[in-house]
């Protein structure tokens, strides 16, 4: 992120802050104002940091689903495993530095019911949302058993 | 180009006072060139129909309605993300055309190209 230098800090940042401050007092709401180059630089650092990311998991009679919030990762190098029980995602996105193109790389581990067909196991990536659909295995399924009572 | 960006916005068009207003500010990124403001907002779960923006009184709004959470039938084991819409406000000073805005929606990401007006660019005058 480069440093961009104000020519008219006055005209530029002053005025409209009176009059956002004058509307904040008016309606009561505690706000916090950020300015460009504090905020993008935060995001900046906010995105382009790699690791972990957030997902939920959610569950019906037939299947165990993940569900990764990734935006904008390539889809090639999105990479699913399940061993033991654990489920492991990796993916990475290109993205630009001040260098030219780099690539920021995440992974996360997440546990999942061991009984999991893993042959079955599929993947789709929608809308920045990899979602993962882990089949239950036969003997997991609950299963209603009659008992004939004489 | 004073740009600064606020989770709840006050005093807008589309923010009817009384409703309870829950947004939440998306991840982004400011580039700049010469000629552009390029800026980049991480939308996770936001599709094409979901997104809107608009350009008023200089300030730029992008706001993405994430698609309905979990399916029907199904019972949540862990949840880490959230259904809340997001929303980014930037002002500019009219130092934006807003005829020129360009966006592209591509994974979950919003790629917006803001050409700047003529009365931002730098501008060499001379003295007779």
């Amino acid at each position: 992120m480069r440093y961009i230098h104000f020519t008219q800090p006055i005209a530029r940042s002053v005025v409209p802050t009176a009059d956002f401050g004058g509307r904040l007092a008016a309606s009561g709401i505690d706000r916090q104002l950020d300015w460009l180059f504090g905020t993008a630089v935060a995001g900046f650092a906010g995105t382009a940091r790699g690791g972990s990311f957030p997902v939920d998991v959610y569950g019906d009679k037939d299947s165990t689903y993940v569900r990764a919030e990734l935006p904008g990762v390539t889809r090639d190098a999105i990479s699913v495993e399940v061993v033991d029980g654990s489920l492991s995602i990796q993916a990475s996105r290109k993205g630009k530095s001040a260098g030219g193109e780099d690539t920021v790389s995440f992974s996360r581990e997440v546990s999942v019911p061991s009984e999991v067909q893993s042959d079955k196991i599929s993947a789709v990536y929608e809308n920045g949302i990899l979602t993962i659909t882990l089949p239950r295995a036969e003997e997991a399924k609950p299963r209603k058993i009659n008992v004939s009572v004489n | 180009m004073s740009l600064f960006n606020s989770l709840i916005h006050p005093a807008s068009g589309g923010c009817a006072t009384g409703q309870q207003h829950q947004a939440r500010r998306p991840r982004f990124e400011v580039e700049e060139t010469d000629t552009a403001y390029g800026l980049t907002v991480f939308l996770p779960g936001v599709a094409k129909d979901g997104i809107e923006i608009t350009d008023e009184s200089g300030e730029l709004r992008v706001t993405g309605k994430r698609s309905p959470g979990l399916p029907e039938g199904s019972s949540v084991l862990y949840r880490e993300t959230s259904d809340t819409s997001f929303e980014l406000v930037l002002a500019h000073d009219n130092s934006v055309d807003s005829g020129k805005i360009e966006a592209e929606l591509k994974d979950g990401v919003l790629h917006l190209s803001l050409a700047k007006a003529e009365s931002a660019k730098p501008r060499k005058i001379s003295v007779n």
